[in-house]
This record gives structure tokens, sequence and C-alpha cells, in this order.
């Protein structure tokens, strides 16, 4: 008995700072969303129930926000990671100047992305932006924020600023290879793209499935960016969860309904986790 | 210490047998305990704060008569625009007359400024004890009894003439017949335009909507765009299209009160909208708000704009760009505009209400107002924009003339509840419309729809 006293008093402060940290805000959501509350709303709210879930997964604004937040995540990871891994593979080899380097990399990340989002809305104007002025030097002219591109232009957005995070990842990871199976092709007359994809690769799996993770779960709160440049627009070809969210609980005051929202998306996304969890399981396993 | 996990789960498992009496079966309710305590608290917890919706309505609105001796801290949370410098620059005058009243004011962003003021709303203790209200949201403040009713505040305020404001303002402020603020400032929208490129193209100030077409199509002239406009998603699209509705004889609301957005002068006034953003707008500004526009037209990059009618000193400021000096403000084609004002208002739990109408009461003022618009402050009474000292001032008599017009005629975008969420629901249809993703008929048939099924 004493054991086992001993055992969840050590898990005790633990269970405690989940339950403050986590718990209680999670909690508090839960419980406002199958309320009718409204930030306008006075007294105790009503317990409807099961009611903003209903009308949440029956609301296409939700779900076409939902497609729309996909699209960016798959765009901006996607380019991230080929990016990314492609500078990591030339970082590697570099031979001098590697700190300086590295630093300058990852200058991107250490701006907030609301000034990141300012920042291109005004560079990417086309009256007094740099680069449209050069698009057009060239005989190029391109709308930036018009219809069917609004959406590429944020995930580049992305990809200018959190590429360098792929970067960080993918080379602690690439330098924590051992070498002995890279020079082991060598000598067997592996070359070039062959030992990338057959041994390369690989080795960084874990590596890499954490870093997409992380980059997937943070693109997914995409919010600054467009609340700088297109407030969800055109039309709503640029409407993120986040951005969706927020004005349903914050602009439009309904709370209740913006936190049945986010609870749909957060069981969607922990599926998510712990789908690729389980595959990185039986991956290892085999 | 650096033992890998399953060791440590062995070592556990080897302690836990070692005791006889702890069964899995006995260890449940061991863990059912405190875990079901935990889940109480937090039931509790959370319904004891959740949703308690702020402290009940104050019945007693106070008097308007404050003495001078009053003493208190007056909070006020205001956006940071030039108009809140104004009011902060008033303050050391203010004490003059009140001295034990201290003005503490806070500056956030719009947005940032909204989120704060609901979340103060929510708060049993006092955070604010005078606010500014947009106009938006009025009703929905007055509705969740966040504001003080201050019909008696207004009336019993010697000297206060409260009949002076703008009707169009105060239409504002009164919610089923009950006035919950007084205006701070005006922001409703006008012609502004550079007078020489106007003259260049031997035109009049545009007075029809068709005129403001081929007006801005005229203006037009190699890189420089003839009208710079503000097509973004929400509110920045219906705010400056609302004025078109108005020019091609619509309305938002019927006389009933009801939405009328898909009428013929709707679809003439969304049609011409379209067809000047792609002959006579800048190319390439379907996001553009109201920076990009402002600093198109200081920049002599776009030769006139609609925007909000202060805006004159700011192109005309020296230094502001190179036409600075060369801009007008006209009424909007039509003789109607949008009207945007920012009134004063009581919380319901302000801590200091008699403190905070003091100040209120004292800088909407007949004197302090001429002051305030001496200083650049947007009109809010109509005998001020008669006042010797503002008419000789910097900004001219012709300035002041026309904003004078312009809230003679003018009327917000929302007049019912929920306005924040009907005014970005059309403002979302406006902008597909206008990205080409839906058809004029779609766009404001949705509109339509999504207003009525918001505010009923």
């Amino acid at each position: 008995m004493t054991t086992v006293k001993f055992k969840h008093g050590m898990v005790a402060p633990l269970v405690a700072l989940f339950v403050g940290v986590v718990g209680f805000p999670l909690g508090y959501a839960f419980y406002l969303s199958i309320t009718d509350y409204k930030l306008t709303s006075h007294g105790t709210p009503k317990l409807v129930g099961a009611d903003n879930y209903v009308a949440t997964v029956h609301d296409s604004a939700f779900w076409e926000a939902f497609g729309t937040t996909a699209t960016f995540v798959f765009l901006a990871v996607g380019l991230e990671l080929v990016i990314g891994l492609a500078i990591a593979l030339a970082l590697q080899n570099q031979r001098w100047a590697r700190d300086l380097t590295r630093s300058m990399l990852l200058a991107p990340m250490f701006i907030t992305p609301i000034a990141v989002g300012l920042i291109f809305r005004f560079l990417l104007n086309d009256q007094i932006g740099a680069i449209p002025h050069l698009l057009q030097a060239v005989g190029v002219d391109y709308d930036f924020f018009g219809p069917g591109k609004a959406l590429f232009t944020l995930a580049l957005i992305d990809v200018w600023q959190w590429t360098p995070f792929m970067v960080l990842l993918l080379l602690a990871g690439l330098e924590s290879i051992p070498r002995e199976p890279l020079e082991a092709a060598r000598v067997d007359g592996a070359r070039g793209w062959y030992v990338l994809r057959r041994v390369t690769l690989p080795l960084l799996a874990p590596v890499l499935v954490v870093a997409i993770l992380l980059r997937c779960l943070d693109a997914m709160k995409v919010f600054e960016y467009v609340f700088a440049t297109t407030r969800g627009g055109p039309g709503t070809e640029t409407q993120t969860l986040q951005y969706f969210v927020y004005q349903t609980g914050i602009q439009f005051f309904r709370l209740g309904s913006a936190s049945s929202m986010a609870f749909i998306v957060l069981l969607l996304v922990l599926t998510v986790i712990v789908v690729a969890f389980r595959r990185m399981d039986k991956a290892k396993q085999s | 210490m650096n033992r890998p996990p399953s060791e440590g789960n062995s070592a556990a498992m080897k302690l836990t047998q070692t005791t006889p009496s702890p069964t899995p079966r006995r260890g449940r309710p061991f863990l059912a305990a405190p875990v079901l305590a935990l889940l109480a608290v937090l039931t509790l917890l959370i319904s004891a704060c959740a949703g308690s919706g702020g402290p009940e309505p104050t019945q007693a609105t106070g008097t308007g008569e404050v003495p001078k001796d009053v003493a208190g801290t007056v909070r006020i949370l205001m956006e940071n625009v030039p108009d809140t410098d104004i009011v902060k620059s008033m303050v050391p005058e203010f004490n003059k007359d009140y001295p034990n009243v201290k003005v503490d004011i806070e500056t956030l962003t719009y947005d940032q400024m909204r989120d704060k003021l609901v979340s103060s709303f929510q708060s049993s203790s006092p955070t604010y004890d005078l606010i500014i209200v947009d106009n938006p949201w009025m009703v929905d403040f007055a509705n969740a009894k966040f504001l003080q009713p201050l019909d008696a505040r207004i009336d019993g305020t010697p000297a206060y003439d409260a009949k002076d404001f703008f009707p169009s303002l105060t239409d504002i402020t009164t919610v089923d017949g009950v006035r919950y603020g007084v205006p701070f400032y005006n922001y409703a929208l006008g012609y502004l335009y550079n007078t020489d490129y106007l003259a260049q193209a031997k035109l009049e100030v545009p007075k029809t909507l068709d005129e403001l077409v081929s007006t801005s199509k005229a203006l037009k002239s190699g890189a420089r765009a003839g009208i710079a406009m503000q097509p973004q998603r929400g509110y920045k699209i219906f705010e400056e299209w609302g004025n078109w509705l108005f020019a091609a004889g619509g309305s938002i609301y019927d006389q009933n009160g009801k939405v009328s957005l898909n009428t013929p002068q709707a679809k003439q006034a969304l049609n011409a909208y379209i067809d000047t953003y792609k002959t006579a707008a800048p190319p390439n500004s379907l996001n553009w708000a109201f920076d990009e526009a402002f600093r198109s037209v200081s920049g002599d990059q776009a030769a006139s704009m609609i925007s909000y009618n202060w805006n004159l000193p700011a192109l005309n400021d020296p230094g502001s760009g190179p036409s600075a000096g060369k801009f007008k403000l006209a009424a909007i084609p039509g003789g109607k505009a949008v009207l945007g004002s920012w009134s004063w208002a009581i919380p319901a739990n302000s801590g200091a209400s008699d403190a905070g109408w003091a100040f209120a009461s004292w800088l909407t003022s007949k004197v302090h107002d001429v002051q305030r618009t001496e200083k650049g402050g947007a009109a809010i009474r109509q005998s001020t924009l008669k006042d010797p000292a503002v008419l000789g001032g910097k900004y001219g008599a012709d300035y002041y003339t026309t904003v004078e017009q312009i809230l003679g005629n003018a009327s917000p975008l929302s007049q019912g509840p929920s306005g924040e969420e009907m005014i970005q629901a059309v403002g979302t249809e406006l902008n597909e419309a206008v990205a080409g993703t839906k058809s004029v008929d779609d766009a404001l048939a949705a509109a339509q729809a999504a207003a009525e099924k918001i505010q009923g």
C-alpha cells in the first residue's frame, strides 16, 4: 500500500500540472461547447447538449475552412520538406562559414508571424511592393492575392518563414546518422540519388516524421498571415480554421459554437497523430 | 539514473509485487477516488466561472450634474488612432475643472481593443470606467446590458444641449428609445480627390453613380489609377460599396427595417463597382484595405478614393506625399454616405461612473468640442461646424461645410443586432462578386439571405 501511495505521490505533481495547464482550459472549452454561451450573454448559459456539435458538423463553411487549411498545410509543409531537405543536405557538406550561414538561415523564424504577414502584405503590393516591380521588369504580371492564387501566396509566406525550422531538424537528423552505412554503400558503388533514397532517407525517417508532424501541427494554426493580408478572401478562399473559429467566437461573440468547432478539430488532429505514431511503431517493429 | 523506461517499469512492478494487498482490482478504487474528486472540483470550478456573464446591470444611471470635486480614477480603453491622441492632449485642461479625477487612458489596436472590451464586461470587478463603442457593437452591447443607460445623465447635464449632436450620430447611440452613449467622433465617408488631376481631365466633382464611374476611368493615366479602392473581404468592401449602393438609389434596409440588398439598385451598384475596379483601380488590389488605398493616393499613384472625411487633413499634411495640399473632400455622389461612429459609453460594471460621465460630458460639451475639432478631431456637433474659430482654423471652412453636408445624410451599415457578423457576411459575398468567383446576382442573393438569417 505504501509503495502504491509513493508511486501515485510521485505522479501527483505531473497530474496537478496537467490538470491546471491542460485539463482546466480543455474542460472549460468543452463545457462552453455544450452551452449556448455568447460573449454578450448574461447569467449562466443554457446547456444545449450536442446541438453545437451537430450544427458544426452540418456547417458547410466549417468544412470549407477545414479543406482550405488542409490544402494550406499540404502545400506549405510539402514545399518546406523538399526545400528544407535540399538545404540541409547542402549545409551538411558545407566546409567554411558554417555557423554564419546557419544563423542567417534561421533569421526568419525569429520574426513574429503577424509582422511577417504585414511585411509580405506590402512587399507583394502591386504599387509599392518590390516583388511585383521585379516581376513587372521581366514582363510578368501576377496577382498574388487574386482568386486561385491567394492561398498559394500564403503557403509561400509560411515556406519563407518556417523552412529554416525544417532545415534545423533535418540537419540535426542528418548529422546524427551513423557514417558506416553511408560509407558501406559508397564502397559498394552506390552514388548520389541512390544513396539518398536507399540509405539516407530511411535512416532519417524518424526525424522526418517528427519534423513533418511538428510543422503540420504548427501550419494548422495559421492565422496571422490571413489576418494581416486577405482576411479570408477572395471570398472565402483563404478562410482557414483558426480564422473561422476566431470570427465565430470573438468577432461574432458565439463562443459556444466556436468551442465545439475547436473540439472537433482537436479530435481530428489527435486521431491523425495517433494513427501516425502507431504506423511509426509498426514500421519500427517490422 | 538513465535507466530505460522498461527497466523503470519492471522495478516498479517488482516493488508492487512485494506488497501483498493491492491487486489491480483494488488499485482502481484508489485511483477512482482522486480522479472523481478532481473531476468534481473541475466541474464546480468550471460551472462557477464559466459564462457568469458578468454583473447584473446597474439600474441607477446617476445624475448628469457631477460636482467639480468628484474624485476617482477613470480608466478608459480607446483605439490607437489620432482622435485618441487629441483626447489625451485635453486631459490637463479637464483636470483644471475636475482636479480630483485621474484619467488613465489605455490604447490598443481595433481588434485587440474589442477583444479586451468584451472580456472586461464579463468581469464582476470593474476593469474600465468609460469606454468607446463602435457602431456595429452598440445594439449587441446594449441588449446584453453591458452599458449603463445614459438618458438621465444626458438630460441632467447643465447646458449640454444633446440635440445639437448630429441626429445621424445619436441614432446610433439610441437602442429601443434608450440612449446608451454620446458621440465621440464620426467616420462618415466622403469622396477625396486630387484637384489638379480633376482639373487636368476637365471634369467636375462626380454627382451621380454614373459620373463616379466615368470620372474614375477618366482620371486613370498611365500607371496612375483613377481611384484607389478597398475591396478587401468583410468590412472594407461593404463600407465602400455601401456608398455606391446609396448613389444608385438603393438602401441597406427598407422602410420597414428589413434588409434590402437584393434589389435592382444593388445590382446596378455592384456592376458599377466591379466595372470601376477592373478599369480604374490599381491592378491586383483585391485585398486592399485603407492603408494601401491611402498610400496609393498620398503617393500620387491614384487620383481619388472614397474614405473617411477626416483623411483630408492627413492627405494635405505637408510631407504626406508629392500632392499634399492639392486634395479636396466632396460628398459622396448621390449625396448619401455610409456612416461610422464611435460613442462614449459607461460600462454597467464601471467603478467610477460619475467621474467617467464628468469626463465624457466635459469633452463632448459645446465649448470643448470646438477645441477638440480645432485640434483636428472629427465633428459630432452641428454648432461646432458653424463656430467661427473652427471655420477660420487651419483646415478651412470648405472642409467643414462638406463634413456638415455629409453628416446631414449618412447611414450606418448595420442597424440591428449581430451587426459585425452581418457586415462580414455581406462583405464576403461582395468580395466574391468582385473576385469573379460568384455572379453579381448570386452574390447579392447570398448576401441578402445571410443578412436575413443573421439579423432576422
